[in-house]
C-alpha cells in the first residue's frame, strides 16, 4: 500500500482544465521526481495534494494519504494535516523566511500551531530538527536571523520547518534551482538522508532531468497536465516510451552545432587588465573606518573576435560586478577594459561608438523590458548609440529584419512585452542586442530561466547569428552542462578571482584548480540517453 | 471590466463637481451672499434642498460656489507639488549619493520638519490672507511628498535589468529617467496625487478654520464644515453636506485616478490568449507589486 495515492486528479480553474487524469503514487521512504516543463502543471499537482489550489479551481478525483482521503476533509481538518502530516519546501530560500523572526522561532512555530508542547520541549524539537537538517546548534544558534545565514543554509531553515513534526510525506517545489551548484549537491543529498531516516514520502519536482535522474526512485514526465509517462527512474530512462520525453532528453543534453565563423580568432576584441572593483562597505558606527570589500579583484583575460568564452562562478563570485566593469556601467578602482582598443569608460562620456559594440542580454525574461513601451521601441532603444540616428522609416526597418532574424514576426513589433511568453521575450532580447550589429554580446545567464527545449532552440540561434555576424560571446552561467556544450573558452572565477582559464574541453576533462575540480563534481550529471 | 466601471464612475462624479463649480459662476438657487435671517437653520426640503445655515443661506448654493475655491485650491496646489516635487525626486535618484543628491533631500526634510500651519501663517503674514496664498503654502508642503516619493521609488526602479540596457545603449541619466523611470511611476504619482487632493481640500478647510483661506463671505467647503462645529447638535445638516461633498470628490478622484492607472498600463490593456499561465500570474504579480496589492 503506497503512502500517497493520487487518483484521476483533475483541477480546472475558471472552467479552464489544467491537470487531468493525474495518477501518481508514493511509496514511504521513497523519492518521486516529477519532471516538465513551466506550465505542465507540476506545481499545481503539489498544490492540488495540499489543497492549496487559488480561489475559483476545481478539484475532483482522489487524494489518499495513507489511508485518508484528503479530499473529503474540511478546511479545519486540513490544517491539521498540512505541516503535520505533509511538509512543503518552496523554491526561494530567501522569501521563504520570515526576515523579522528567528530561525528558532519559525521552526518552532511549526511545532506550537499543531501540537500542546511546552515551550521548552518545542525548544528541544527546534535544537533536533536543527540537528537533523545538519545546522549544528553550536554553530547556528536558533536565535538567528534569517539575513545572518546564506542561502543554501536558509533552504536547510525551510526544510527544518517543514520536516520539524516528521510528517508522513514531504513536497519540495523547485528546492534546488535558486542555488548554486555545490549547495545543490548538498541540499539533494540532505533531503535522500531524510527520507531515509525517517522513511518520508519525499515528492520532489523540478525542471532540471539531471536533478530528478540522480534523486528520484520513481519518475512522472508531466507535460500540459498530464503526466506522460511515469514508471521508476531506470525504467523510464532506458524505455523511454512517450515522444515527448525523449524530446525533452534531447534537448537538456542538446549541444548546438558549432558553425565554422569567418573571423580571425587571433586578433583580440575585448582586453580586460588587472581590474578591480572595490565596494565601500556601510559603515557600522559614526567613527568606524570605512572598509573596502573587493568583489573583483585584478581580473585579466582576453576574448578574441568571433569567440565564444564562458564565465562560470557561483553567485557572489564577482560575476555580475565584471560583467558590469566590462559594459562601462561601474567605475573600476584600477586597472582597464578596452573593446577594440578603444578604452572602456564608466561615465557618460564614454564613446558611443564603442556602446554600439557591445551589448548585454539577461537572465530575467520579465525584468529586462520596459512594460510601457512597445517591443519595436524597445528592440530600437540601443539605435540611440549609432553617430547618425536614423529616421523613423529606417528605424521601423531595422526593427522589423532583427525581428525577423530572431524568428518573430515583423507585425510582434507593435504588440507590448507582456504578450510574450518566456523564450519569445528572450528572443526580443537578442534582437535588442543584435540591432546595431555589435562585435561582443554579454550573455548574463540568458537561457537559465527558460525551459530545456526553449533554451535548445535559444543556444541554436545564438550559435548561427554569431557565425554570421562574427559576434562574440562572454557567456555567463551557473549551468556547467551548457557551459560545456556552448563555449570555446571558459574562465572559472571565485571570489573576484579568475581562478582557471583554458580550453572548455581541457577544463571539464582536466580541472587543474581543486575549485573548479568541486564544481565539475558537484554538477548534477544529465542521464544517460538509451538508443 | 471593473477597471473599466472604477473610471467611468470616477469620471462621472468629478464632472458632476467641476459642472457644479462652473454652473455656479453663471447661477445658483440662492444668493449666498444675501442674509436671510428669518429662514435660517432650515431643515433640508421645500426650495432650500439641502436646507439653510444659521444665517438664512442657501447650503446647496454654497456648496456649488465652495467647490470653486476647494476644487481649485486642491487641484493647483497637487498641480505644484508634482510640478516641482517629481522632477526634483527623479533628479536626485539619477544623481543617486552625490551632493546634488543630498541637497535636494535635505532641503526637503527643512521644509518637511515645519508644520504646514506653520508655513501658511508665514506666507500670509507677508502676502496677506487669500486663497491664492492657501494654494502656495499646501502647494509647497506638496513638494517633499512627491520628490521623496519619486525617488524612492525611483530608485529601485534604476536597478531593473531594462535600465542597464538603457545605459548600455549609451543613455543620458536624464534622458532615461524621462523615458523610462517616470513612466514606470505614473502609478504611484497618481494614487498619490489623489491621496494628496483629498488631504488639500482638507488642509483648505484647516487654514479657512484658522481664517488664513479664503476670506468670508466667499464659502468653502473646509469653513462651511468649521463653521457647522457649535451647531452640530441641532443641525447636523450644515455639516453633513459639505462633508458628503468632500467625501465624494475625494471618492471620484480615487476612483477616477484607479482608473486611469489602469487604463495607462498596457499589460491590462490587452486581451491575453495564447500564453502561459506563468506568463499571466508573474505579470499580473509585478502589477499587483506595483500598485501595492496583496
Amino acid at each position: 500500500m503506497s503512502l500517497l495515492t493520487v487518483q484521476d486528479l483533475r483541477v480546472s480553474i475558471g472552467g479552464k482544465s489544467i491537470l487531468t487524469d493525474i495518477d501518481l503514487s508514493v511509496e514511504a521512504g521513497k523519492v518521486l521526481g516529477i519532471v516538465g516543463e513551466s506550465g505542465s502543471g507540476k506545481s499545481m499537482t503539489a498544490y492540488s495534494i495540499m489543497r492549496l489550489l487559488p480561489d475559483g479551481s476545481e478539484q475532483n478525483g482522489k487524494v489518499i494519504l495513507d489511508g485518508t482521503e484528503l479530499t473529503s476533509l474540511s478546511e479545519e481538518q486540513m490544517c491539521q494535516v498540512r505541516g503535520r502530516r505533509i511538509g512543503m519546501v518552496f523554491q526561494e530560500p530567501m522569501t521563504a523566511l520570515n526576515p523579522l523572526h528567528t530561525i528558532g522561532d519559525q521552526i518552532a512555530e511549526t511545532v506550537k500551531i499543531h501540537t500542546n508542547t511546552s515551550r521548552s520541549e518545542a525548544r528541544r524539537i527546534t535544537l533536533d530538527t536543527l540537528r537533523r537538517v545538519e545546522l549544528p546548534p553550536e554553530e547556528f544558534p536558533p536565535s538567528r536571523y534569517p539575513h545572518e545565514l546564506s542561502g543554501g543554509q536558509r533552504q536547510r531553515v525551510v526544510i527544518a520547518m517543514a520536516i520539524a513534526l516528521r510528517p508522513q510525506l514531504l513536497i519540495a517545489d523547485e528546492p534546488t534551482t535558486a542555488l548554486d551548484v555545490t549547495t545543490q549537491a548538498q541540499l539533494l543529498h540532505l533531503l535522500k538522508r531524510l527520507v531515509d531516516d525517517d522513511q518520508m514520502g519525499l515528492v520532489l519536482i523540478s525542471h532540471d532531468l539531471a536533478v530528478i535522474a540522480s534523486t528520484a526512485d520513481d519518475i512522472a514526465v508531466m507535460r500540459n497536465g498530464v503526466v506522460v509517462e511515469s514508471g521508476s527512474t531506470d525504467v523510464v530512462f532506458n524505455h523511454m516510451q512517450h515522444p515527448y520525453t525523449r524530446e525533452l532528453m534531447k534537448a537538456s543534453g542538446h549541444v548546438p552545432q558549432k558553425l565554422a565563423s569567418t573571423a580571425e580568432v587571433t586578433s583580440p576584441l575585448l582586453v580586460v587588465k588587472d581590474l578591480v572593483r572595490d565596494y565601500k562597505v556601510a559603515r557600522k558606527g559614526v567613527f568606524d573606518k570605512v572598509s573596502f570589500f573587493r568583489a573583483v579583484d585584478e581580473v585579466s583575460f582576453t576574448i578574441y573576435r568571433g569567440e565564444n568564452v564562458g564565465l562560470v562562478g557561483e553567485s557572489g563570485c564577482g560575476k555580475s560586478t565584471l560583467t558590469r566593469a566590462i559594459l562601462g556601467l561601474e567605475d573600476i578602482q584600477s586597472g582597464s577594459v578596452s573593446l577594440d582598443g578603444e578604452f572602456v569608460i564608466a561615465n557618460e562620456v564614454m564613446s558611443l561608438s564603442s556602446r554600439r559594440k557591445m551589448q548585454v542580454v539577461f537572465q530575467d525574461p520579465y525584468g529586462s523590458f520596459n512594460p510601457r513601451h512597445t517591443v519595436g521601441r524597445l528592440v530600437a532603444e540601443p539605435l540611440h548609440a549609432l553617430a547618425i540616428q536614423p529616421d523613423r522609416r529606417a528605424r521601423e526597418r531595422a526593427v522589423h529584419e532583427v525581428l525577423a532574424r530572431v524568428g518573430l514576426q515583423a507585425s510582434d513589433g507593435e504588440k507590448y512585452i507582456h504578450e510574450f511568453s518566456g523564450g519569445q521575450r528572450q528572443r526580443i532580447a537578442i534582437a535588442r542586442a543584435l540591432i546595431n550589429r555589435p562585435s561582443l554580446i554579454i550573455l548574463d545567464e540568458a537561457v537559465s530561466a527558460l525551459d530545456v527545449s526553449i533554451r535548445a532552440q535559444i543556444l541554436d540561434l545564438l550559435v548561427e547569428l554569431a557565425a554570421s555576424d562574427d559576434i562574440a560571446y562572454l557567456f555567463i552561467s551557473h549551468d556547467l552542462s551548457v557551459v560545456r556544450s556552448f563555449t570555446d573558452r571558459v574562465l572559472v572565477m571565485k571570489d573576484g578571482r579568475i581562478v582557471e582559464e583554458g580550453e572548455t574541453e581541457t577544463v571539464f576533462r582536466s580541472p587543474s584548480h581543486p575549485y573548479t575540480k568541486s564544481l565539475i563534481a558537484a554538477a548534477p550529471t544529465p542521464p544517460k540517453v538509451a538508443h | 471590466m471593473r477597471r473599466r466601471r472604477n473610471l467611468v464612475i470616477g469620471a462621472l462624479l468629478c464632472l458632476l463637481f467641476i459642472a457644479a463649480a462652473v454652473v455656479s459662476f453663471v447661477w445658483t438657487p440662492f444668493d449666498v451672499v444675501a442674509l436671510d435671517i428669518a429662514n435660517k437653520l432650515k431643515k433640508p426640503g421645500g426650495a432650500h434642498w439641502f436646507g439653510t445655515d444659521h444665517f438664512g443661506r442657501d447650503i446647496l448654493s454654497m456648496i456649488m460656489v465652495g467647490a470653486r475655491t476647494s476644487i481649485a485650491v486642491a487641484l493647483v496646489a497637487v498641480g505644484i507639488g508634482m510640478v516641482l516635487g517629481v522632477p526634483l525626486g527623479l533628479f536626485a535618484a539619477a544623481k543617486r549619493g552625490t551632493l546634488i543628491d543630498e541637497l535636494i533631500m535635505r532641503g526637503n526634510d527643512l521644509i518637511f520638519a515645519f508644520p504646514a500651519l506653520l508655513i501658511a501663517i508665514l506666507i500670509t503674514a507677508v502676502l496677506g490672507p487669500s486663497a491664492i496664498n492657501a494654494i502656495i503654502a499646501i502647494g509647497i508642503f506638496n513638494i517633499p511628498v512627491f520628490a521623496r516619493l519619486t525617488r524612492a521609488a525611483a530608485l529601485s526602479l534604476w536597478e531593473r535589468d531594462y535600465i542597464l540596457s538603457a545605459r548600455v545603449a549609451g543613455k543620458s541619466k536624464l534622458r532615461i529617467s524621462a523615458e523610462h523611470i517616470l513612466p514606470n511611476l505614473l502609478n504611484l504619482l497618481i494614487v498619490q496625487g489623489t491621496i494628496q487632493f483629498s488631504l488639500g481640500v482638507l488642509a483648505e478647510a484647516g487654514l479657512s478654520y484658522v481664517g488664513l483661506g479664503a476670506q468670508p463671505p466667499t464659502p468653502s467647503w473646509g469653513r462651511m464644515l468649521a463653521e457647522s462645529q457649535t451647531m452640530f447638535s441641532f443641525a447636523p445638516h450644515l455639516a453633513i453636506f459639505p462633508g458628503l461633498a468632500i467625501v465624494f470628490t475625494v471618492l471620484g478622484l480615487n476612483l477616477f485616478g484607479d482608473g486611469l492607472r489602469d487604463y495607462f498600463d498596457p499589460r491590462l490593456r490587452h486581451n491575453r490568449h495564447d500564453e502561459s499561465p506563468e506568463a499571466i500570474v508573474k505579470d499580473q504579480q509585478s502589477v499587483n507589486d506595483e500598485q501595492g496589492v496583496s
